[in-house]
């Protein structure tokens, strides 16, 4: 039977994946996820998460921090949030490869649907979609909700690929890490807009 | 970048033995240009024949193919079922495989089930299972698939005219959302089959063909123990196309059918079951009830006028 360590394996991914992803309220709006990217305290999320200039960060644990928006790039729909943890460390997500990635690879998902806490959702990659070769988005048959928008989408060993950003035509879409990964350099060496604007 | 990842276990055997099956099944799926806006799916069933689903065909000239391995190829239209909902057309040269099929067997409830697509150049999939398998059964235009199988598989563009195939990537049968009520279901492989010899043959699925719209009523007590019927309803005339083969024979609307030949009939259904293509040209004797007293009119089947082009909706 493979059902057995299936389930298990399901539940151990749920469990890694809910230490790092955290909850980003801000003020007006519903909350939205996020992901722990380094163990200092940077969290990306989605641009249209982070839209006030300050944010609550919830850790799984139940711990709160008020977070800074440093960047923000509606754009590419994708903003980061530091964190003072006081030199506490937090438990970082891994990142893995969205080139990787075929049509029918196992993905979760981890993030807050309507406010539920670290809920988790199971699907496939439904196509990846390219421009000039690169994974532009992932789109995944994966049921998500408003919530879910900052979070991660996960291969089958936790890696984190992609970030929860819209859902269209039923599909759960995702901005590939290689894109977030671009991004942060663009914010290191000031291409991408730091702090907030209003957009 | 540093941070825990899980180690390879069953879940990551379950992702590549799942992604190895779209990638194998994916080779024989093609993208089918006959419509507006998103091209729908195909599948490469048999060298140079390719089977898609009849409501995604939407015009019948200038249709091209586009092929796993990145070409794109001519095909003309065979010709199309609408009461299966499956149409066939034909390419010149397509160098990618055919389907592999499964045998029958796998198509069984809770089944794991990719549906695949091909709704642009990159190959599509859903996972689900299978959520009912059935009998024999006929679609509301009348068409015979020898089982009803319905998936719990989101639909997505490019769903239609797709494979289900199993978890090693093998072809249970055709997609479409487009023989009820847009729900997802699966033409088992025996069935494509039978309609791809029909169509390869002479174009066409014949079927017969009386030209009536008909509705269960239920008959007075005191009649049907008159005619000592065995069943108190009958099928009460409530269209006659004009110039058909009914209304040539002189059934007006109004008219109840009771019986053709024999046979009672009691359901719409069982008279387009009665009207299988081998029928057309013979007589039957239809037994009516017309102002409460029984008639015999004989009528010759006639055949079922083709509907030419994908009208109904479906992804």
């Amino acid at each position: 039977m493979i059902t057995e360590p299936l389930g298990r394996e399901l539940a151990e991914l749920a469990s890694l994946l809910r230490r790092s992803t955290v909850e980003v309220r801000t003020r007006g709006t519903g909350a939205g996820s996020g992901i722990i990217w380094n163990d200092t305290g940077l969290i990306v999320t989605n641009a249209h998460v982070a839209r006030s200039e300050h944010a609550t960060i919830v850790l799984s644990d139940g711990r709160a921090f008020d977070g800074v928006v440093t960047a923000h790039d509606p754009r590419r729909d994708l903003a980061t949030i530091a964190i003072d943890t006081s030199g506490a460390s937090l438990p970082a997500a891994t990142i893995g490869h969205p080139t990787d990635l075929r049509a029918g690879d196992v993905v979760v998902a981890l993030g807050h649907p309507l406010g539920i806490a670290g809920a988790l959702a199971f699907g496939v990659v439904h196509v990846v979609e390219t421009r000039r070769g690169a994974p532009r988005w992932i789109r995944a048959d994966i049921r998500l909700a408003p919530g879910n928008s900052g979070g991660p989408l996960a291969d089958a060993r936790g890696r984190v690929i992609g970030v929860n950003t819209l859902i269209a035509g039923g599909l759960g879409v995702a901005v590939p890490t290689t894109t977030v990964l671009r991004f942060l350099g663009d914010v290191e060496t000031g291409r991408a807009r730091s702090g907030y604007r209003a957009a | 970048m540093a941070g825990p990842s899980t180690s390879g276990g069953v879940l990551e055997s379950l992702s590549n033995d799942l992604a190895g099956a779209v990638e194998r099944a994916g080779q024989s799926v093609v993208a089918i240009h006959a419509r507006r806006r998103i091209p729908a799916s195909g599948i490469h069933w048999r060298p140079g024949i390719i089977v898609a689903a009849h409501h995604t065909i939407q015009r019948e000239e200038e249709i091209t193919a586009s092929l796993a391995d990145g070409s794109t190829v001519a095909a003309t239209l065979v010709g199309r079922d609408p009461t299966t909902d499956l149409a066939v057309l034909k390419v010149g040269e397509a160098k990618v495989p055919v389907a592999s099929f499964a045998e029958d067997s796998g198509v069984r409830v809770g089944a794991l089930v990719l549906a695949l697509g091909r709704p642009g150049s990159a190959v599509t999939a859903s996972l689900g299972v299978i959520s009912t398998v059935g009998g024999e059964w006929r679609t509301w235009h009348g068409g015979s698939i020898d089982r009803f199988v319905r998936l719990d598989v989101s639909i997505y563009d490019g769903f239609s005219g797709g494979p289900l195939i199993d978890a090693s990537g093998r072809v249970l049968g055709l997609n479409t959302s487009g023989l009820s009520r847009g729900a997802a279901l699966a033409i088992p492989v025996p069935t494509v089959n039978r309609v791809v010899d029909q169509l390869v043959k002479s174009g066409r699925v014949s079927r017969g063909y009386l030209g009536l719209g008909m509705q269960a009523v239920r008959l007075p007590a005191a009649l049907v123990e008159r005619l000592a019927m065995p069943n108190d309803i009958g099928l009460m005339v409530v269209s006659a196309e004009p110039g058909g083969p009914a209304d040539g024979a002189g059934i007006l609307i109004g008219d109840v059918l009771i019986a053709l030949g024999d046979k009672p009939v009691v359901d719409p259904g069982e008279v387009l079951s009665f009207l299988g293509g081998d029928q057309i040209g013979k007589t039957v004797t239809a037994r009516i009830i017309r102002a409460g007293e029984p008639k015999t009119i004989p009528i010759t089947i006639g055949e079922r006028p083709q509907q030419s082009r994908g009208s109904r909706r479906g992804r």
